[in-house]
């Protein structure tokens, strides 16, 4: 929920908890020393005062940013309601605190002298409260986007820049590996074998890590979020992947949905997260056994259910598998590469693009992952 | 012997590549910088071009295989036109599938990903240099 939205809420809600003509929200500026209309009520845009407005120049908001509710009964009285808008004879003007911190004031008006008592008060304060709280909160989750963001700029800055080296090195071992730099004794090629298996996850979690930081921060994303064909990224995935089933001995089979199904997100997002999910599949299930992808249209969901008949998730470690760098100990005992990103990756983007995911297992018998997207036709 | 100019500026990876190239018969010159690549395609007159995309900035291969392919008839690389391009790619496997040979989007005629796997590389070099003879 973004700020302005709350605002303008507040400011409806004290309209017409006190059935006032209009009710204005002044939000302090980071200095404390100014305070700005943010959002307001049944105010005409004319007299809507856009400039910040300094303190000391508003002794009504300055009243009540000490905490005090200020009641001004007949503005064409009163010299505290300088900056009252035209054409309203009274005002209420209340603080927003929330925890001792002052936020800014919340205004009530109306048209005729004497409209409010000690009586609105009472009915005001609650609100504004309530209200302020609101704003704050919205505040703190703002900076931990901020926040969020600027880390994953970091690990993608970061990760940048260790891919490259560990790219030469790979290439480099590979040949010597080959035997392009002369003939390997078996301890040698041993050896190299390890380093390059080695490189090899080194490889995967960097490519890991700067999927997490574009999942969690849409601009380090290689394309703009747009409508996406689904059944395009299932196809891809399983043209990617059927190899690698068919080198384990497994049948992989598709499950093909012949309507086009289009959804919110990027090509290169859905790919990600089809082929974290069949790969998975892929990886943890035995030689012998069967992969099935089947998409689907289910009233105005688009799904795409992954079915193994793999090594299966231990019911304990079911809730931490969307933890960051988090394997089930049975995925970890067979020896495959695996960062525990994967499925965060996957999280992260089904969520961005408004799907859900959902999932069931048992023990020795498989798994089954259902990611379900809203469909879109044209609109959003 | 075919004659192959690799255009790559990390020395290392350089390396690798002459091991495969040259245990298969090949001749590998090398060349760091997109300026000397263009100078060296004329000099030489390689039967392949492996290209970084990254070179001294991160589209400079770009510019180099724009500027080699240049319909232009009065381009100074008219007469280099139709020598094979390998790109070397350091984008997810999942991208390249839909990164083929684009003549509108980049004129090189095949992608090799990084990390290199030299059997791979062989396998485009050999098909490149064959096609175009």
């Amino acid at each position: 929920m973004n700020l302005e939205r709350i605002l303008a809420r507040l400011a409806d809600g004290a309209r017409q908890v006190l059935q006032a003509d209009a009710a204005a929200v002044r939000l302090l500026d980071e200095g404390g020393a100014h305070l700005t209309v943010t959002a307001a009520s049944g105010l005409p845009a004319a007299l809507w005062q856009r400039e910040p407005l300094a303190i000391k120049h508003s002794s009504l908001d300055g009243e009540a940013l000490t905490g005090q509710p200020t009641i001004v009964a007949d503005t064409r009285a009163d010299p505290r309601a300088a900056n009252v808008p035209e054409g309203y004879c009274s005002a209420l003007c209340v603080p927003l605190m929330h925890e001792g911190d002052l936020i800014g004031t919340l205004h009530v008006y109306a048209a005729v002298p004497q409209r409010f008592d000690e009586e609105d008060v009472t009915l005001l304060m609650p609100l504004a409260d309530v209200g302020a709280a609101a704003v704050a909160a919205t505040r703190a989750l703002i900076a931990l986007e901020a926040l969020e963001a600027s880390k994953a700029h970091f690990i993608h800055v970061a990760t940048h820049e260790l891919r490259s080296p560990v790219t030469v090195a790979q290439s480099l071992v590979r040949s010597v590996l080959k035997g392009y730099a002369g003939a390997l004794t078996d301890k040698q090629a041993d050896v190299l074998g390890r380093i390059s298996r080695r490189l090899n996850f080194l490889e995967s979690l960097i490519n890991d890590l700067l999927d997490l930081a574009a999942g969690k921060a849409p601009e380090l994303a290689a394309e703009v979020e747009g409508l996406v064909l689904l059944n395009g990224s299932v196809g891809r995935t399983m043209l990617l992947l059927q190899p690698r089933a068919e080198e384990k001995g497994l049948d992989m089979t598709l499950q093909p949905c012949h309507d086009h199904l289009i959804v919110w997100g990027t090509e290169d997002g859905l790919d990600r997260i089809f082929v974290n999910l069949v790969s998975n599949a892929v990886k943890y299930t035995p030689s012998g056994g069967s992969v099935t992808v089947s998409v689907r249209q289910v009233d105005d969901q688009a799904q795409v259910e992954v079915t193994d008949t793999g090594i299966g998730i231990p019911e304990e470690a079911l809730p931490h598998l969307f933890e960051e760098f988090y394997r089930a100990p049975n995925a970890k005992a067979l020896g495959e590469v695996g960062t525990g990103l994967g499925l965060v990756i996957v999280k992260d983007l089904v969520n961005r693009y408004g799907g859900r995911i959902e999932m069931k297992s048992k023990v020795g018998q498989g798994s089954t992952f259902t990611v379900s997207f809203p469909t879109c036709n044209g609109e959003r | 012997m075919p004659k192959i100019l690799a255009i790559e500026d990390d020395l290392d990876m350089l390396a690798a590549l002459r091991m495969p190239l040259e245990a298969n018969g090949y001749e590998m010159v090398a060349a760091t910088t997109a300026e000397e690549g263009l100078q060296k395609i004329k000099e030489v007159e390689p039967d392949l071009i492996i290209l970084d995309v990254m070179l001294e900035t991160t589209t400079a291969g770009f510019q180099v295989s724009l500027q080699l392919r240049s319909p232009d008839p009065e381009s100074e690389y008219a007469a280099y036109r139709y020598i094979p391009i390998l790109m070397l790619t350091a984008i997810h496997t999942t991208t390249s599938l839909r990164f083929g040979p684009d003549e509108a989007y980049l004129p090189v005629d095949d992608f090799v990903d990084k990390p290199i796997d030299p059997d791979v590389l062989l396998k485009k070099v050999r098909t490149l240099i064959e096609q175009s003879q």
